[in-house]
């Protein structure tokens, strides 16, 4: 059974990795940070007893849970803005907006300075980072929980319930599709 | 535009995975202090709630008994403790039932004696023609008759 320490240790070890992951899930941090703290409560209350080596996958599940749940939220709450919003929507707004005229193009010199010198850590950080979020859900899930957290398959499928053969799958296309995005950059791991 | 498309073994797959994982720790570790302060404050939180442990209850321990019967986690005192409950239940449903059959088997016995030392043959409670006899019968008007006789004696 985890002590009070142990499991202030363990938490302690994977809140920064825990937000990292809700944040390429959600993409806000303030949502992110909320997701994790509810996964760290849950976890200190209703598993707070499990042994240590428990530890690990169950918060995984718990986790991954709440990204869910927060994504199944937000599905009602749009479903509900969209339809308010379209009731009080003027008639006189401007129906020809582009959103793309809104955005400003880079500035030609970050384009020169980008092809010209090499990618720093943080930038090729921020690169993974960005492609990783555009990975499907599951490929996501499989991607980080086999590499980062450094599951086993048989522990992979047990949190996303689903087949190993599926875990193989997944991991297999998240890495083929996040290699191919990072060469397509430049960008050889 | 053909290397774009070349497909990584599953060596070079792995090791794109641990390499990536590699860059995703360091990068976790440089987070914003705020947010750095915000996890910190929310593992405190979740450690306020944490289920507390289960405190382990002293057992007896016997004189002369061995050190092994009282501790370990299939002590006797556990086999004791579940395995007496059951006892007294089976006992106590085996009690009932005996003393459900005897309390019948009583009754019967009570019905029985009753019919063999009655007067009349208990076949003729058989006879419907006995119980209208018992109702409206001669019998009925001459214990009255004779009920009557003794009062104006």
């Amino acid at each position: 059974m985890a002590s009070a320490q142990e499991l202030s240790d363990f938490l302690s070890s994977v809140e920064q990795r825990a937000f990292k992951q809700a944040v390429y899930a959600v993409r806000d941090d303030d949502a992110a940070l909320d997701i994790v703290q509810d996964a760290m409560i849950k976890l200190a209350e209703k598993y707070g007893d499990r042994p240590e080596a428990e530890l690990p996958l169950v918060f995984t599940r718990i986790l991954q849970n709440r990204i869910h749940d927060w994504f199944r939220r937000q599905k009602v709450r749009n479903a509900w803005v969209t339809l308010f919003s379209n009731m009080g929507k003027k008639s006189d707004e401007r129906d020809d907006f582009d959103p793309l005229e809104s955005l400003s193009a880079p500035d030609e010199s970050e384009i020169h300075q980008d092809g010209a010198q090499k990618l720093e850590q943080s930038q090729l950080l921020q690169s993974l980072e960005s492609e990783i979020s555009k990975l499907p859900v599951r490929q996501r899930e499989a991607f980080l929980m086999r590499y980062w957290d450094e599951l086993s398959i048989t522990e992979t499928a047990k949190a996303m319930n689903c087949s190993e053969g599926s875990v193989k799958t997944h991991c297999s296309r998240a890495t083929q599709t996040l290699a191919k995005a990072l060469k397509l950059k430049g960008i050889t791991l | 535009m053909k290397d774009l498309d070349k497909q990584l073994t599953d060596a070079q797959a792995d090791l794109f995975g641990r390499t990536s994982a590699t860059l995703l720790r360091q990068g976790a570790q440089n987070l914003p202090a705020n947010i750095k302060d915000r996890l910190h404050a929310a593992r405190m939180k979740a450690l306020s709630v944490r289920k507390p442990e289960k405190v382990l209850m002293q057992k007896p321990v016997f004189a002369g008994s061995r050190a092994s019967w009282t501790s370990g986690p299939n002590s006797l005192w556990d086999t004791v403790g579940w395995l007496a409950p059951v006892v007294v239940l089976i006992f106590g449903l085996i009690g009932i039932t005996q003393w459900q059959n005897d309390s019948r088997i009583n009754d019967i016995a009570e019905v029985d004696a009753a019919l063999l030392t009655d007067d009349v043959p208990p076949d003729a409670y058989a006879d419907s023609g006995f119980m209208a006899f018992l109702k409206n019968g001669p019998l009925s008007d001459s214990t009255d008759s004779a009920a009557d006789s003794s009062l104006s004696k």
